[in-house]
């Protein structure tokens, strides 16, 4: 296993510095219109500091008047700025977003497969649900968030600065003490909220599981069994909860105590000042409310730090797939034969040993080639050498004499075609399911491909090729899902097909229909197939015998049989003869 | 309600507490104000020194104290919403482990994914409301006292204005979380999407169309971007609106109070403490608002998750079992497995194969006997612990290798060697980084077909039941391994019964008798050697001799696909 990367800080400032620099206009435009609405905020308590003044002044209530006509001004300028800032800042947050979900599935497709698998798809399926969607949800909510408290801070001091220089010193009172434990916090919140969020998405798929597999835990009876394991996964959901808990029983206390200083500052000092007759007493009492208006855009500062750190964390992790060298185009240009060669073929997979020790095999085209041999003689790989998922350490593999791995893998994979006991239906209609291997395929051709395939199944969809399938959608069962897969490759209609045990999961008897399915397929082509069921085997032309690596046998059916070495007997055993 | 009701009485001291608490510190919130206007009337205007400094004072230990009420709150509540998170998934957890086979069969898997990742916790954050809510209630009448004193015109206004904005806003807000959840929706489809190219990664790099993919995830991805933008420009416009019908209401308090501090009514300290207490007034009317929405989603959770604790479990029978092993028989196909044998059944039509093991398990209703008594009657739990169907769908749960096999207690490490021999999985255990400790993913998802058959096989003769009915044990292993399963299968089960269904002539050869059932019935039985010579239509099925006439196993073929087909056709109507 060879984990996927992840960007580096100087990879993410860069990606960031760099969407930046293409949203400039509505990226200024939103922190202009913010920067107004958040003036348009402070008139409030500056507006209170007057009327005290003048009411202390002796003024008269109609005096007053002036001053709550222009507040409620303000405020509805603060209405209509802070709309229009959100909107444009919205709408910089969709499209930051969209332009980072779009470029991360379009480098995934671009993975070479390789690294896909020796990556497992596990971390790759992470990345594209959680790692989007948290990145996702710091662009849309938690940037602007902490980007408008930023504003409205920073604002709110230079108000206080403005009333008196000193005075806006003493509004950060409360600062070293935030900023110390918001470190001590920072530092350990990610770790904890991290395991909190595994510890329940652990007891989820625990209860899921059971439920899933209830009639086998009925069969086997795992009551007490899965009772435990899901008590053991509640219990760890406690404790994770706990710890983030005794985090928040840290920070939140030590920076709410916090919010009492600065209007304590503001009162202290503002008392000296006023008693040296440096301020007024209204100036005193703006400074006081700026004081209480600075805690609102701090706790949400605090609140949303936490995120703000896992959505950095998550966008290198969704960066990282951009590190990966995409999968090469094709150096060479399409090939002008068919023949597929191997040489003196040695591969291994990383950190392992060669796993074939020197494959020497001719295909010629047209025939029928079965591979067949042992469990772990290697005969897997073989089949990803053929199709140029892997390049062999040593030796060569060729299409007409071009090595196979410098095809353009579109080109390659229009013309060799690996089909696995994997297969996946897409969500998506039926038609979505089979257009993508052949691009220019009409709904009849469509049609004829499913028929070739045997997939009578097709005729009574609710919606012929409209028909949904997949997540929550009509389900296919594996015969039927293997069918489409097939279908799949008579649209493709490459000139060699590699079956690598293509029908082993399948029961026995569907295995055979799907066999005879497939035999649709064939027609025509170069097929080499992997398979344990010696039917394939007997109606190949030829039988290649791998084992531990090395081809031991190559020859006909009843050229192998009469030799009567390993082939002979794999063929008896699979007939029940007893030796 | 009643569920939610039951949360919150199997811990009571705890949510008394959290009201307690939160009373507490809401009416804590409102001190400062108060405060604040204390010092700048006793203190600022008339230049008390010592009078500040004490109000100061008072202004600081009355932060601290706020901020520990405000945590004990908060962990009050914590504690009390997760001891109702972990004893909802307690009560699911126990009824759905105790469920059984009835459990698929009622609600989708998914069903259960949501109860548990999403209604569970929002039946709990419910449970908000006991703890501030009352407080909320109490700390309102306070501040309407307090206000009372300063002047009652004002307190009208203040008392009942601060509802009224709230239930202004209140309902935008919600309509900001509803327009953000059909976003969400369909944020979620789109994220569904992503996942979906994951997995199907190696098809597409098996056939091609990487582009197709791309291409189609980004119009989706423009087309969610379009409706962000929609939704955006709506909640703009009540995020600002939320913001700003507050501060309008806060400036028309404010123009009340400095009119009635200019004419003397109150005093300046006094007007700042009313802006202070308006201010601080919204939180408990939040809280009430904000607590009657969770319990209302609460509610909707606790539904369903009534409704998953609501299936029952199949009608129980408490009939006795037979004392000791007993031949089983099964009068619609006329089939009776012998004690302590090993039978092979070779179906014509695989449908019948896996009905006669249903109709043995005793997972439909039939008029199957054991040891002479209709096992319709006998207790379930008898059945389980004696008779064991070894199906392809049998779920293997994550773990290690050996957490998947040690099914029950007791089992030695000579009995697992001994079961993972007979399943030929030796070499699974080599080839595993850890061996026997290799993590196991769930339905053996990091497993090979072949691998995962032979692990299942492993597990089900670990469980040693009296009666062994596997199907199609070997079809997804190559004939080497098939033989020397076939082989080891019959001296692991000797004295015990074992039903074989297969068509696998490796297999069938190595039982002690073998029923051939066509149309649903035995046709014949005899050994595998006998019914090779004496049933064409058996060796048919089972002889894996290509040089057979084409013809013949083409028209055995031909027929199966018609009973495939008309399955394939009756299966999806009944799975609806």
């Amino acid at each position: 296993m060879k984990a996927l990367p992840v960007a580096d800080t100087a990879t993410v400032r860069r990606s960031v510095a760099e969407l930046a620099r293409t949203e400039k206009r509505s990226l200024s435009l939103a922190l202009a219109l913010y920067v107004a609405a958040a003036v348009a905020g402070l008139a409030a308590p500056w507006l209170v500091g007057r009327i005290v003044d003048r009411v202390t002044a002796g003024a008269t209530a109609s005096d007053v008047d002036t001053y709550a006509l222009v507040m409620a001004g303000c405020v509805l300028a603060q209405i209509l700025l802070f709309r229009t800032a959100q909107n444009v800042g919205n709408k910089f947050g969709e499209r930051a977003n969209a332009r980072l979900r779009e470029d991360f599935v379009a480098r995934t497709l671009r993975l070479p497969i390789a690294v896909v698998e020796r990556a497992g798809t596990g971390d790759l399926a992470t990345r594209s649900s959680v790692d989007v969607a948290t990145v996702g949800n710091a662009v849309r909510q938690v940037v602007p968030i902490v980007l408008i408290s930023a504003i409205q801070l920073l604002l709110v001091i230079t108000a206080v600065f403005l009333l008196h220089p000193l005075l806006g010193l003493l509004i950060l009172a409360g600062a070293p003490t935030s900023v110390a434990v918001a470190r001590w916090y920072l530092r350990r919140a990610p770790q904890a909220y991290l395991a909190e969020g595994e510890a329940s998405s652990e007891l989820t798929e625990s209860l899921t599981a059971t439920a899933e597999g209830a009639r086998t835990v009925e069969a086997l009876r795992l009551t007490e069994e899965r009772t435990r394991e899901g008590t053991a996964r509640i219990a760890r959901q406690w404790t994770t909860r706990r710890a983030t808990l005794a985090l928040r029983s840290v920070f939140f206390p030590v920076v709410e105590s916090g919010y009492a200083l600065p209007a304590a500052a503001m009162l202290l000092a503002g008392g000296f000042f006023l008693s040296e007759g440096w301020v007024t007493l209204g100036a005193v009492v703006a400074a006081t409310l700026y004081a209480q208006q600075s805690i609102e855009p701090i706790d949400h500062i605090m609140i949303f730090l936490e995120q703000a750190q896992r959505g950095v964390a998550s966008l290198a992790r969704v960066l990282g797939i951009g590190l990966v060298a995409p999968e090469p185009r094709g150096v060479a240009s399409a090939p002008p034969g068919q023949r597929l060669t191997v040489r003196g073929a040695r591969f291994r997979y990383a950190g392992g040993q060669d796993v074939l020790h020197g494959i020497d095999l001719e295909v010629r085209p047209g025939e029928r080639l079965a591979i067949v041999g042992p469990s772990g003689a290697g005969k897997s790989t073989l089949a990803r050498l053929l199709a140029g998922i892997d390049a062999p350490r040593e030796g060569e593999v060729s299409l007409g004499g071009v090595p196979v791995t410098d095809l353009d893998p579109a080109e390659r994979r229009r013309r060799i075609a690996l089909v696995t006991q994997e297969h996946h239906v897409f969500i998506g209609t039926l038609r979505d399911n089979l257009a993508f291997s052949a691009p220019g395929a009409t709904d009849d051709d469509m049609r004829g491909a499913l028929a070739a395939v045997g997939a009578d199944w097709y005729a009574d969809l609710p919606d012929g090729l409209d028909t949904e399938l997949g997540d929550g959608a009509r389900a296919l069962n594996p015969a039927d899902a293997q069918q489409v897969a097939l279908a799949r490759l008579v649209l493709a209609d490459p000139h060699t097909l590699i079956l690598d045990e293509a029908t082993a999961a399948l029961d026995p008897t569907t295995a055979r229909r799907t066999e005879r399915s497939l035999g649709a397929v064939l027609q025509g082509r170069t097929v080499i197939a992997i398979a344990h069921r010696l039917y394939t085997a007997h109606d190949a032309d030829r039988v290649a015998v791998l084992a531990d690596g090395r081809i031991s046998e190559l020859g006909s059916h009843d050229e192998l049989v009469r030799a009567g070495g390993a082939y002979a007997a794999l063929w008896r055993s699979w007939h029940g003869d007893k030796a | 309600m009643r569920y939610l009701w039951w949360l919150v009485r199997s811990q009571w001291p705890r949510a008394l507490r959290g009201s307690v608490v939160g009373t507490a510190w809401m009416i804590g919130l409102a001190v400062r104000p108060y405060l604040i206007a204390r010092a700048i009337d006793d203190g600022l205007r008339t230049g008390d020194t010592r009078a500040l400094l004490s109000w100061v004072a008072a202004i600081i230990g009355a932060g601290v104290v706020v901020a520990y009420l405000g945590i004990m709150r908060h962990r009050t509540m914590t504690f009390l919403r997760e001891d109702a998170t972990a004893r909802s998934s307690q009560v699911v957890l126990r009824h759905i482990a105790r469920l059984g086979a009835v459990l698929p069969r009622t609600v989708a898997a998914g069903e259960i994914a949501t109860v548990a990742g999403t209604d569970i916790s929002q039946a709990s954050w419910a449970l908000t409301m006991t703890g501030p809510g009352v407080g909320a209630v109490l700390a309102y009448t306070t501040a309407a006292v307090v206000l009372w004193s300063v002047d009652p015109l004002l307190a009208v206004f203040v008392l009942l204005g601060v509802p009224m904005v709230v239930l202004v806003v209140g309902p935008l807000l919600n309509r900001l979380q509803g327009v953000d959840t059909d976003y969400r929706h369909e944020l979620g489809i789109l994220t569904t999407r992503a996942g979906d190219i994951v997995a199907g990664l190696r098809v597409l790099a098996g056939v091609g169309g990487r582009d197709l993919f791309a291409r189609r995830y980004a119009a989706r991805s423009q087309s969610l971007l379009r409706r962000g933008y929609r939704v955006g420009s709506i909640t703009s416009w009540v995020q600002a609106l939320t913001a700003g019908i507050p501060a309008l209401f806060l400036a028309a308090i404010v123009w009340l109070a400095a009119r009635m501090a200019a004419e003397g009514q109150i005093t300046v300290g006094e007007m700042v403490a009313v802006y202070g207490y308006a201010a601080v007034l919204s939180v408990p009317v939040w809280f009430l608002l904000e607590g009657g929405f969770m319990t209302v989603r609460g509610m909707v959770a606790a539904r369903r998750i009534i409704a998953v604790l609501r299936i029952q479990p199949d009608a129980a029978a408490d009939g006795p079992a037979p004392a000791g092993p007993a031949e089983l028989y099964d009068p619609q196909s006329g089939l009776a497995v012998p004690t302590g044998r090993m039978i092979g059944v070779a179906a014509e039509d695989p449908a019948d194969a896996i009905a006669l093991a249903d109709r043995l398990g005793r997972y439909v209703a039939s008029e199957v006997t054991w040891g002479g008594l209709p096992i319709a009657g006998v207790d379930p739990a008898e059945v389980r612990a004696r008779i064991l169907v070894a199906d392809h769908d049998s779920y293997l749960f994550p773990g290690t290798l050996r957490d998947v096999l040690r099914i029950r207690d007791g089992i030695s490490d000579a009995q697992l060697a001994a079961a993972i021999r007979t399943a030929s999985a030796d070499d699974i255990v080599e080839s595993l980084p850890g061996g026997l400790d290799a993590p196991i993913e769930g339905r053996g998802s990091n497993l090979s077909g072949g691998q995962r058959q032979r692990v299942r096989l492993a597990q089900h003769l670990l469980a040693e039941p009296d009666v062994l009915i596997l199907v199609d044990p070997t079809s997804a292993v190559d004939s080497h391994t098939e033989a020397r399963i076939a082989d080891r299968l019959h001296e692991h089960r000797t004295g015990r019964t074992t039903v074989v269904l297969a068509t696998s002539p490796l297999l069938l050869d190595r039982t002690d008798l073998v029923a051939f059932v066509r149309g649903g019935r035995v046709a014949a039985v005899g050994t595998h050697d006998e019914l090779l010579e004496t049933e064409p239509g058996y060796r048919a099925l089972v002889a894996r001799d290509a040089a057979e006439p084409e013809t013949d196993a083409a028209r055995g073929e031909a027929t199966m696909t018609e009973t495939m087909t008309t399955e394939a056709r009756t299966a999806p109507a009944a799975r609806r």
